[in-house]
């Protein structure tokens, strides 16, 4: 008899921008609008979210990224339509070039795929340690009903086969061919549900009763359930006895996050010990997953402020950011296509930020490709490796003259890392806060989109402080 | 002892600005006869034996790979000997350094050394501004110009308290100039509550930080000392040059109060015409921003190192002030036709060491003038010139 395969952290990533849904129903014509919902600024996709949350599960499982065995991400809408999703996502987050492991997506079923598919592959022994990531950051119909609800976000999970601080149990799964939203063939935007009673009498009610009641029978203590229309998970919870799901402050903050829904409602979840029902649906399919938490599970305690932070955006600076208001006329091309050569010889260093240390003088020089020779001595002896993602502004601009697809302001600093190392990067968010000396994280986000596909690199995020100058920029 | 074994006997420039009437090969031909005409003996035109044109980026007005030879053919030479010099924003300057050393060889006795930028053709969008999307495409996304220098104001008023205010007395000053100046693209004076208040482009840079985007050609014709007699009375020689390469990215660059290039360049310049910053009376020096100017006036060793801002305030690089920088109006209100700037700097000092400057005249004490550019990825390209009276 094996062990149960073990959940030993978790992690989240919420988008920087909330936009109000009054905003939306505003625009649209409409009385009120109830809540808001995340949404991802320019430099923000599926693919950064993912990193984000692999990256915070990571640092609170305690475990070095190499001995991860491989990859589960799910998520409705790949990075890439088709192209290498998962290796520049696992590249992003420092995998080992051998580890494995799936993209799972289509639905917002996805993220529950990854999970149930990375458990079978822990409990079959084919990997020791296995990271399961969904995100998702849905581009609803403009003037649908769910826009408004429509939100973005990641949740990730580390799983082992011990050691861990919840347990995955039993499981359930339901499939019923169906069309509820879905995204037609070379469509930008996820369709509504065709007919909201429907939908609610004939499907979703009826599958969440059939794999809701096996679930209730096992004492679970807090749920996380979808949340179709903004109604739907409360009536399912009450039909299962239970009273406000977990994953409602997920809902409230965030909105609906598509394929991360289930992972993030659990999160809400797994900061204290209990039973965790997880209900994921999407695409056809539903699936539960009974999780028992026998003390908090590492990195869940995170959510809260994930979820209490963001800035509010305007509608207008969200269809710019997905990309459904375009500018009239040529936007800038980059001057070199991703596929090309540059883009061939920079990847790992890019996607993985590498530096090459000097071994002569110590000198950290950025990025590799373009030192053969040290700036600091001139030696040719290097050594390649991870440079350090936190570090101290020396100096910064913020840019506002640039051409499309540009958009400003434009925040750019000269960062100090904590291993010595100077890079020069651009700031996420606007740049109000940053000063010199303002302390900084690197993340990964999203620099371009050009022929079709993003391009990545790392940026500096202002970490917040308690006591932000009031200090006007321009 | 300086070099001077070059002078500069005819120099001039066409008046600068938005050209939009004007072809690359028009506006050439028109420097290229401003400074044959300002030969004090006359020139014939078929003396020319080489000529090195300086034209920074031909991208700007489809021309992706603009050699030698539009120019020749432009002034009515075809068949010279032609050679482009692209160097970044010191592209003119060195043209004219590599002119200088092509005659103080001895291939050529006559050489023509003309800078010729068409900056308009394409709209802003289109034509600098699209530098943005440029080089590497993470580490230097969004890198418009004024990348370039922000980062060093942002520090240069952190650790010295250098102040906008400061930075806006370069502005007033050189427009000041440039309303004396018939060739300048701008000739409205401005106060310094003008350029706070104008918009900004790249903080802590606001619009009249920054130079416009200029069309503009300049020439100078250069000849062995020896032969200088057969042209003038009062010729310039080239007392001595410098140029210098810092690191092309900026996070490879260790202060950001200075620029590394520009002092490397400096001591070699002084050192080739044996003078100190002092002997100086009169520099042109590159003042692409506010902040550029400064940053340049402290390399340079007019200044301490971080006292160009209280210097510029205080007026003592004005026409009148101890060391008169930017007499033409500088880059801020003559303009920066990339390819021109460097060899339209040299007519300036040219004008001014042979009292031929008008109302901008300076007291030339020593007879000594400057002529500097930096430039390029990172600031990491300066060439410095030298110019004398003194044989």
């Amino acid at each position: 008899m094996t062990n149960p395969v073990q959940i030993i952290a978790v992690g989240a990533a919420v988008p920087a921008w909330r936009l109000p849904a009054s905003e939306v129903a505003a625009a649209w014509g409409r009385k009120g609008g109830r809540g808001q919902a995340a949404a991802c600024p320019p430099d923000e996709d599926v693919l950064t979210l993912a990193a984000d949350a692999a990256l915070r599960a990571l640092a609170a499982s305690g475990l070095q990224t190499d001995i991860v065995d491989g990859l589960w991400w799910g998520t409705s809408r790949p990075p890439f339509a088709e192209g290498p999703s998962h290796s520049f996502l696992a590249a992003a987050i420092g995998l080992s070039a051998k580890s494995g492991g799936t993209l799972c997506s289509g639905s917002a079923h996805s993220g529950l795929d990854a999970l149930v598919s990375a458990a079978d592959a822990v409990a079959a022994g084919s990997a020791r340690v296995a990271l399961v990531v969904a995100s998702d950051a849905i581009i609803p119909g403009a003037g649908t009903g769910f826009e408004e609800r429509a939100g973005a976000g990641a949740a990730a999970f580390v799983l082992t086969n011990d050691d861990g601080a919840a347990s995955i149990g039993a499981r359930v799964t339901r499939t019923h061919p169906y069309l509820d939203r879905y995204r037609g063939d070379q469509e930008g935007e996820t369709r509504d549900i065709y007919d909201g009673r429907l939908f609610r009498e004939e499907v979703f009610l009826p599958i969440m009763r059939d794999l809701g009641a096996p679930m209730a029978a096992l004492d679970i203590t807090a749920w996380s359930l979808p949340d179709p229309d903004g109604r739907l998970g409360t009536t399912v919870a009450k039909q299962l006895g239970a009273g406000t799901p977990a994953s409602a402050v997920v809902y409230a903050a965030a909105g609906d996050t598509g394929a991360a829904a289930a992972m993030l409602g659990a999160i809400a979840a797994l900061d204290t010990a209990g039973r965790v029902g997880i209900v994921g649906f999407g695409g056809g399919r539903a699936t539960g997953i009974v999780v028992t938490a026998d003390r908090p599970v590492p990195g869940a305690a995170g959510l809260a402020d994930l979820l209490a932070v963001g800035r509010p955006a305007s509608y207008a600076e969200v269809l710019r950011a997905r990309n459904v208001l375009v500018p009239n006329g040529e936007t800038v091309a980059m001057a070199v296509p991703p596929q090309s050569a540059q883009l061939v010889r920079g990847a790992d260093e890019i996607l993985g930020l590498l530096g090459a240390r000097c071994v002569d003088c110590g000198t950290i020089n950025t990025p590799p490709t373009i030192h053969p020779h040290c700036i600091s001595c001139g030696s040719s002896k290097f050594v390649l490796e991870p440079i350090a993602r936190h570090g101290v502004v020396h100096t910064y601009v913020i840019n506002h003259t640039m051409p499309a697809p540009f958009q400003a302001p434009l925040p750019l600093a000269v960062v100090d890392l904590d291993d010595g190392a100077r890079v020069m990067l651009q700031v996420a968010g606007d740049g109000k806060t940053l000063e010199i000396g303002s302390e900084v994280d690197l993340v990964l986000r999203r620099y371009a989109h050009e022929r079709g596909v993003p391009v990545y690199g790392y940026k500096c995020a202002v970490r917040a402080t308690t006591e932000t100058t009031e200090e006007t920029k321009t | 002892m300086s070099w001077n074994k070059v002078a500069v006997v005819g120099g001039g420039l066409i008046k600068f600005g938005e050209l939009f009437e004007q072809s690359y090969e028009q506006m050439a031909s028109g420097a290229f006869d401003a400074a044959v005409s300002a030969v004090d003996k006359g020139f014939d035109p078929s003396q020319v034996e080489a000529a090195f044109v300086a034209t920074q980026r031909g991208t700007l007005w489809g021309q992706e790979g603009i050699g030698g030879n539009t120019v020749p053919t432009a002034i009515g030479l075809a068949g010279i000997p032609c050679t482009r010099i692209e160097n970044a924003c010191p592209s003119g300057s060195d043209a004219f350094r590599v002119g200088a050393m092509a005659v103080a060889s001895g291939v050529h006795d006559v050489v023509l050394v003309i800078g010729v930028e068409k900056m308009r053709d394409k709209s802003g969008d289109e034509g600098l501004l699209a530098r943005a999307a440029s080089g590497h495409p993470v580490y230097t996304r969004g890198e418009t110009a004024p990348v370039l220098f922000a980062p060093f104001a942002t520090r240069h008023m952190y650790e010295f308290g250098t102040t906008r205010e400061m930075l806006a007395s370069v502005a007033v000053k050189n427009h000041y100039n440039g309303a004396r100046n018939p060739n300048a693209h701008f000739k409205n004076e401005i106060t310094i509550e003008d350029a706070l208040k104008s918009a900004p482009v790249c903080h802590p840079l606001h619009l009249l930080d920054c130079c416009p985007q200029t069309d503009g050609a300049a020439a100078v014709l250069l000849v062995s000392a020896e032969r200088a007699e057969e042209f003038t009375d009062n010729p310039v020689y080239v007392a001595g040059f410098g140029v210098a390469t810092d690191h092309p990215y900026l996070h490879e660059k260790t202060t950001f109060t200075g620029l590394r290039a520009t002092t490397l360049a400096a001591e070699r310049a002084y050192k080739m015409a044996g003078v100190e910053p002092s002997q100086i009376d009169s520099a042109e020096v590159h003042d692409c921003f506010t902040i550029t100017e400064i940053l340049d006036i402290e390399d340079l060793g007019f200044f301490e190192k971080g006292e160009g801002g209280v210097a510029s305030l205080e007026g003592e690089t004005s026409l009148t002030g101890r060391i008169p920088v930017n007499t033409s109006g500088g880059l801020l209100a003559k303009g920066h036709p990339i390819g021109a700037t460097g060899v339209a700097q040299i007519v300036e000092c040219w004008s001014q060491l042979r009292g031929q400057a008008d109302e901008r005249q300076v007291e030339m004490r020593n007879g000594y003038a400057l002529q500097h550019n930096v430039g390029g990825r990172g600031s990491g390209v300066s060439v410095i010139n030298i110019l004398t009276t003194n044989r």
